[in-house]
């Protein structure tokens, strides 16, 4: 285990923290109470931006700059807090919906307020189905304690939220497309520019924020900007949730300093790999990242220094592979997965994904060809950088890692067919 | 902070100089660059959707896509090098992944997008082994449209056009990924007035016409430039001839008055000209039958019977308003020349076309604050003129006000105003620019119509006025001298002649010899059609020039085949004001003549002196210009003063429109048959629960003597109550059999049994 | 005396000639009793092929036509449909005419078909009395169903066809005094017009 104190995950296992009474007997809803009496939403958005707090939904956007660009037109505001959590191998958001919701709840009310809205909503994915009801339940504790309604804590603050559950579509994660599927219409995502920042929901300046990123705001203002900043590397700061999976003997969430060696994750938060077997690779950020290997393991573990080896800690979702892995299937899986989860509004991804999917299917059946690799290689590449989303630009990264590194194993498919599938 | 109004960049090394806020793709047309599209539409915006408008823009990592990125200020971009290149390959092999290359058997090969820029930047051989992703072929859209799932390219251009032009709503896309395909919201049919533009907008062969299906390939169309002329917007068309049958119709993207949409209408009533119902011989009544004689008898039988009138005060000539302007000018001129002062071009509902100065532009409509439709709406009958009306309320604003029975179009946000006076109460204050879209019909409603713009013009309001009828030349017939009041420009006459009521009442009182009709079909149209019929059987020599045989033309004594729209050259006149050019894209069929060579066989059987060509040019000109500043306003005394409907007791009778009824070019084109309307009486629910009838019944409906038969009852709650709705001008249940004072009467005969279980 | 026997000697030696071409092998041939052996890759008349199953090949889908560059090809498109089924798919020919006189018999029709319907065959009797005559329509280019499917140009041995195809002697049944003109086209084009349906 490493040596950190917990933060986001105080309490989980331990204490009933859906209850608002444990929770407030924790501290919660105080840095709530004291930002709508005492601090003004500018003093909210200055905290978050001194603090470094780097958004934990995949693309680490600074979250008080994301905040600034909010226009300053007098139109209404919109928070709207992401809990569509749904790339493979990601479990952290759930895992805090279910476990503190309240915590999440006044992470949103802050977001909220530092912004300056006053409807905040969160988009819970479909399947979570007992996460919602726990919020719910959460939700109208709160608004019967007089956090969530009108005239807060007699400042004349008002703050709605609304719980919108999604309908099982990976795409909704996308911040465009979760706003459209919000607004009622198909979950697909919007051209940009115009940014949510300016267009958003309703077409109002609208910020959307992943629930881990919210959940750090309270602990920022109760301990302040600067215990935050000075915690892991300079430029990604702070805590961070690690859903760790894969062939490790003991999977799970894990909070961790950003900026600790993948080696100390993997060995010592989820105890090492299966007995008996050898690490080969690793995915630190989730499905859509590219695979490290064994020379990258002591990298620190956080944006820009996982970024530079050439992949991502997107949500923080690490999915460990061994030596058994045939990287074959686990690309298929992964590949096949984008392109069932493609919404097909543009060109390359879905026509791409499709025919890389199909492509390994049939290699997998043993119908593989040798000119098949290079489709593989270039098919690939060719549907990266032209997309509308991120989503079509996620098939790539762990094929082409995998299929450059473990290329015999492709070959070996198509090759000899049918000894490979034997 | 200001924003300079223009920007400069450097296109492939062009220097080009827009506004601001110049979209890539449009500015690279400066540079004469070509960027392929396929999603985006000059109308209907970027979406970003198909990929392979990429550009390279210099300081940028990635291609940028051309359709939704703003030129700025010291832009380099290159449409064309290798990166460029490279991407836009990547894109169209993606896009044939699963296309299925069906050119050969596709109504859009020679003409396909797809196909023209996988020649300009595609692979020539595939990488792809596995098989095609199939999907349904042939599908059966709606009654125009036919689509093809696998040829889609899902650039959304159909769904967008349904929500940003018509606003329907109807077409969405359905499933995602790669199984995307394009459906209705519903799983109903595809019905919409404007769902033939679709098959133009779409870059591929996935939705195309079924009256185009397999006929004729893009090269084998001989393609004439004209105006549709089956209403009075006069949208301009393309007209696609093969081997002397049309082939189809398109519009002209550039074309301001259309805006670049057609209606279904206009589209798709193509094939009456070569019907075989249609007329190709002279018909002469001999014995109470209708016999073929030639021309030379035809002709000489007309001037024999205008020679022995008594007096040319007993000869009246009606219509005009399908001609062209100069053949209207010959008609006014020869029977003038002849000494008849009985001419009228009113021949259906509509009493007025042309409104002078008071007449608004289509500029004017666009920018207009309030739009307030008074009488039948728009989309039945003129329906691109529905389409402007709807951008302005969608686009720029502006409210919408509907007066009258009938709301101004089911999807188009509105409010609804029982009586023409309320109307001023329902624009707020600041409202200054106004539009009236009026029917023409009840000269009252016109009056106070121009009572409002006399009242407004002291308040700083402006108010223009547009006449929407479906007669294709009504303003050039009214402005050109088809009127017993007005000579060519509105030019008063010494002494007024009969108009049309004149006219039928002389002659039914005996007092007419010769009456002639130039396209015109008042047995279907007249507001009372035993007053018609009584006239015609009193007057002894009546003529009719027309296509085909209809209601009015059956009961001649002399019938004249003449040529249709598609097949004369010449101007007509639109609700605007404007000469729309019509080009003949076939010949005039054997047998028939056009009217104005009609008019000249007369003239010279008469020995009257028709103005030539050159004078024919001219004054046509000369008195369009006059009638456009002429100091007209609706409802004016000397061009309508009558009343049209007598008091009724009970139950109310109310003419809906449809713009596909009528007894001429729509009866007679057997392809349009699913489109035409089915005869329906429409109540409003509460009335029809009172009186005790429900949705679907079979009904008789009677006054006095007079019945029309069959009709399907209909509940419609946005209709008035105690009034009973039918489609006017519909040949097999004629609604002006009715007219008059006598009690309606509405009488069950069958209950459908589909509807009753 | 002796200027005799020379004329007769001059007599023979010029009657040596026509004696010798009268024992000689013939070169001429009793056509159309005995008919020639055409060149290997010789382009005559058009024929039409079929499917195993009997159905057409052509799909009306006019590529011939463009193709063709003495715009000798009028190919009018129509729709399958169950009661009439011409070929496989949704387009099939409604009419087919190639102006036999028009014909320079280059084969690019044969090279642009994409469904190797339109073969030339190496029969080139084609003698009439009228030009219109000429003009072949589906009723004499289409080969009979029991022709078989026949060999599509590029599976011929070096080029040469088996046999000289199907288009035998069949008799037009178009008449000849109104059919093949632009009316007649106009007419057939119109009937394949499809109306709108629900």
């Amino acid at each position: 285990m490493s040596a950190i104190k917990p933060v986001l995950t105080k309490g989980i296992g331990e204490l009933n923290l859906r209850d608002l009474e444990v929770y407030r007997s924790e501290g919660g809803y105080v840095q709530f109470e004291r930002a709508l009496k005492e601090l003004t939403p500018a003093a909210v958005l200055d905290m978050t931006t001194r603090s470094g707090l780097r958004g934990r939904g995949g693309a680490g956007f600074p979250t008080g700059k994301k905040w600034s660009f909010l226009p300053n037109d007098g139109r209404p505001r919109y928070m709207v807090c992401n809990c569509d959590e749904a790339e493979p191998g990601t479990f952290k958001d759930h895992m805090l919906l279910e476990e503190t919701p309240h915590q999440v709840l006044e992470g949103i009310l802050l977001g909220a307020y530092g912004i300056g809205s006053h409807h905040a909503f969160i988009y819970i994915r479909g399947e979570f189905r007992r996460g919602y009801e726990i919020f719910r339940a959460a939700l109208d504790q709160a608004r019967a304690a007089g956090y969530v309604g009108s005239n807060l804590f007699g400042t004349g603050y008002d703050l709605e939220l609304t719980i919108h559950r999604g309908a099982g579509a990976y795409i909704c994660g996308e911040e465009t497309a979760l706003l459209n599927s919000l607004e009622g219409k198909r979950g697909e995502p919007r051209l940009k520019p115009p940014f949510p920042a300016l267009q958003g929901l309703y077409q109002m300046p609208t910020v959307v924020n992943n629930v881990e990123t919210l959940a750090s705001l309270p602990h920022i203002l109760r301990n302040g900007p600067e215990w935050f900043a000075q915690v892991g590397p300079e430029r990604s700061p702070g805590y961070k949730i690690v859903s760790i999976s894969g062939h490790v003997k003991r999977p799970g969430n894990y909070e961790v300093a950003l900026g600790t060696s993948m080696r100390t994750l993997i060995d010592e938060c989820a105890g090492g790999m299966r007995d008996g077997r050898k690490f080969m690779a690793v995915q630190p950020g989730g499905a859509s990242s590219a695979c490290l290997f064994e020379e990258h393991l002591d990298l620190s573990y956080d944006f820009d220094t996982i970024a530079k080896a050439g992949s991502m800690i997107g949500s923080g979702a690490m999915v460990v592979f061994d030596d058994t892995t045939d990287f074959v299937k686990a690309a298929h899986a992964v590949v096949r997965f984008f392109a069932h989860e493609s919404c097909g509004q543009c060109t390359p991804c879905r026509e791409g994904g499709n025919w890389i999917s199909r492509t390994l299917t049939r290699i997998l059946d043993g119908r593989g060809v040798p000119s098949d690799i290079e489709v593989l290689k270039s098919a690939g590449h060719q549907m990266t950088g032209l997309n509308l989303c991120a989503l079509g630009d996620s098939v790539e990264p762990f094929l082409a890692s995998v299929l450059h590194r473990f290329e015999d194993q492709f070959r070996a498919y198509v090759t000899a067919p049918q000894a490979a599938v034997a | 902070m200001t924003m300079a109004s223009e920007v400069h960049l450097k296109i492939d090394g062009i220097a080009v100089t827009v506004p601001t806020g110049t979209l890539l793709v449009e500015a690279a047309k400066q540079a004469q660059k070509h960027i392929p599209v396929y999603c985006y539409h000059e109308k209907l915006g970027p979406a970003g959707l198909c990929r392979v408008c990429l550009v390279e823009v210099e300081g940028m990592p990635k291609l940028q896509i051309g359709c939704n990125t703003v030129a700025t200020e010291g832009m380099v971009v290159h449409t064309q090098n290798a990166k460029v290149d490279d991407g836009r390959r990547a894109i169209l092999e993606f896009l044939l992944l699963n296309h299925p290359l069906d050119c050969p058997i596709c109504d859009k090969g020679g003409e396909c997008d797809l196909q023209d820029y996988v020649m300009a930047y595609g692979q020539d051989s595939s990488r792809v082994i596995d098989g095609k992703e199939s999907k349904p072929k042939a599908v059966d859209l709606g009654p125009t449209i036919v689509l093809d799932e696998e040829r889609c390219i899902v650039c959304q251009r159909c769904v967008r056009f349904d929500e940003l032009i018509t606003h329907e709503r109807s077409l969405v896309v359905k499933d995602r990924g790669a199984h995307d395909i394009i459906a209705t919201a519903t799983d109903q049919p595809y019905v919409s007035q404007f769902s033939g533009n679709v098959t133009e907008l779409c870059p591929v062969g996935a939705l195309t016409s079924k009256t185009y299906r397999f006929l004729s390939r893009k090269w084998d169309n001989h393609r004439a430039v004209g105006s549709c002329a089956q209403c009075s917007v006069g949208c301009g068309i393309n007209v696609d001839v093969r081997q002397g049958a049309i082939t189809r119709t398109m519009s002209i993207p550039e074309d301001v008055t259309s805006d670049g949409w057609l209606c279904d209408r206009g589209r798709y009533v193509i094939s009456f000209g070569d019907d075989q119902r249609r007329l190709r011989t002279p018909l002469y009544r001999h014995r109470e039958q209708l016999v073929q004689v030639t021309w030379d008898d035809a002709i000489g039988l007309w001037a024999q019977a205008l020679q022995a009138s008594a007096s040319p005060q007993r000869v009246a000539a009606l219509g005009g308003g399908r001609l062209m302007n100069a053949e209207i000018l010959q008609l006014q001129a020869l029977f003038r020349s002849f000494g008849t002062p009985h001419l009228d071009w009113r021949v259906g509902r509509s009493q007025q076309a042309g409104a002078g100065r008071a007449t608004a532009s289509l500029a004017e409509l666009d920018r207009a604050q309030a739009i307030i439709v008074v009488g039948v709406p728009p989309s039945q009958s003129a329906p691109v003129l529905d389409l402007a009306i709807r951008k302005a309320v969608f686009r720029h604003k502006a409210q919408l006000i509907s007066v009258g029975p009938f709301g101004a179009g089911s999807s188009v946000p509105q409010q609804r105003a029982a009586r023409i006076d309320e109307v001023a109460g329902l624009l707020p204050d600041g409202t200054e620019r106004i539009v009236f879209v009026w029917d023409g019909i009840d000269p009252q409603l016109g009056r106070e119509i121009a009572n409002l713009r006399t009242q407004w013009s002291t308040h700083g309001r402006s108010a223009g006025v547009l006449v929407a009828t479906t007669l294709s030349n009504a303003w050039g017939a009214e402005a050109l001298g088809m009127h017993p009041s007005f000579g060519p420009g509105y030019q008063p006459l010494a002494s007024s002649g009969l108009d049309t009521a004149g006219i039928f009442a002389a002659g039914r009182a005996g007092e007419l010899d010769v009456l002639s009709f130039h396209g015109a079909n008042p047995v279907l149209t007249w507001h009372d059609a035993s007053i018609v019929r009584e006239a015609l059987a009193r007057i002894p020599f009546v003529v009719a020039t027309d296509l085909f045989l209809t209601q009015t033309s059956e009961l001649a004594t002399l019938v004249l085949p003449v040529a249709s729209a598609f097949e004369r050259n010449g101007t007509m006149t639109n609700l605007f004001g404007q000469a729309r050019p019509i080009e003949a894209g076939l010949p005039v069929p054997d047998g028939a003549l056009s009217d104005s060579e009609v008019l000249v066989a007369l003239a010279q059987a008469l020995k009257i002196a028709l103005p030539d060509a050159a004078s024919l040019t001219s004054l046509e000109e000369r008195a369009l210009e006059a009638a456009r500043i002429a100091p007209l306003d609706c409802g004016a005394e000397q061009l309508a003063g009558r009343r049209l409907a007598p008091d009724r007791p009970g139950l109310q009778l109310a003419l809906a429109a449809n713009v596909f009824a009528g007894g001429g070019t729509t009866a007679h084109d057997t392809r349009i048959e699913a489109l035409r309307p089915l005869p329906t009486a429409t109540l409003e629910p509460a009335t029809a629960q009172r009186l005790g009838f429900v949705a679907g019944t079979l009904v008789d409906l009677h006054a006095g003597a007079a019945s029309v038969k069959n009709l399907t009852l209909r509940l419609d709650a946005s209709l008035a109550p105690d009034t009973i709705a039918l489609v006017a001008d519909l040949p097999q249940a004629p609604a002006n059999l009715l007219f008059g004072s006598e009690p309606l009467r509405l009488e069950a005969t069958r209950v459908l049994e589909e509807v009753a279980a | 005396m002796r200027k005799s026997l020379f004329n007769i000697a001059a007599l023979l030696t010029g009657f040596r000639t026509t004696f010798g071409y009268f024992f000689a092998k013939q070169p001429t041939i009793a056509y159309p009793d005995v008919k020639k052996q055409h060149a290997p890759r010789f382009h005559g008349l058009h024929e039409l092929r079929r499917y195993a199953d009997g159905q057409e090949r052509c799909i009306g889908c006019e590529l011939c036509s463009i193709a063709c560059p003495a715009n000798a090809i009028t190919v009018i498109g129509g729709e399958n449909t169950p009661e009439l089924r011409r070929s496989p798919g949704e387009r099939g020919a409604a009419s087919y005419e190639i102006d036999e006189l028009r014909c320079i018999f280059c084969g690019m029709c044969e090279e642009a078909c994409p469904t190797d319907a339109i073969v030339l065959t190496p029969r080139f009797e084609m003698a009439d009395y009228r030009r219109s005559g000429f003009v072949y329509a589906k009723d004499r280019l289409l080969v009979p169903p029991e022709a078989g499917v026949g060999e599509a140009p590029n599976e011929r041995p070096n080029g040469i066809p088996s046999d000289l195809g199907f288009v035998a002697k069949k008799k037009s049944t178009v008449d000849i005094q109104t059919g093949y003109s632009a009316t007649h086209r106009g007419t057939i084009l119109k009937t394949q017009r499809r109306g709108l349906a629900g």
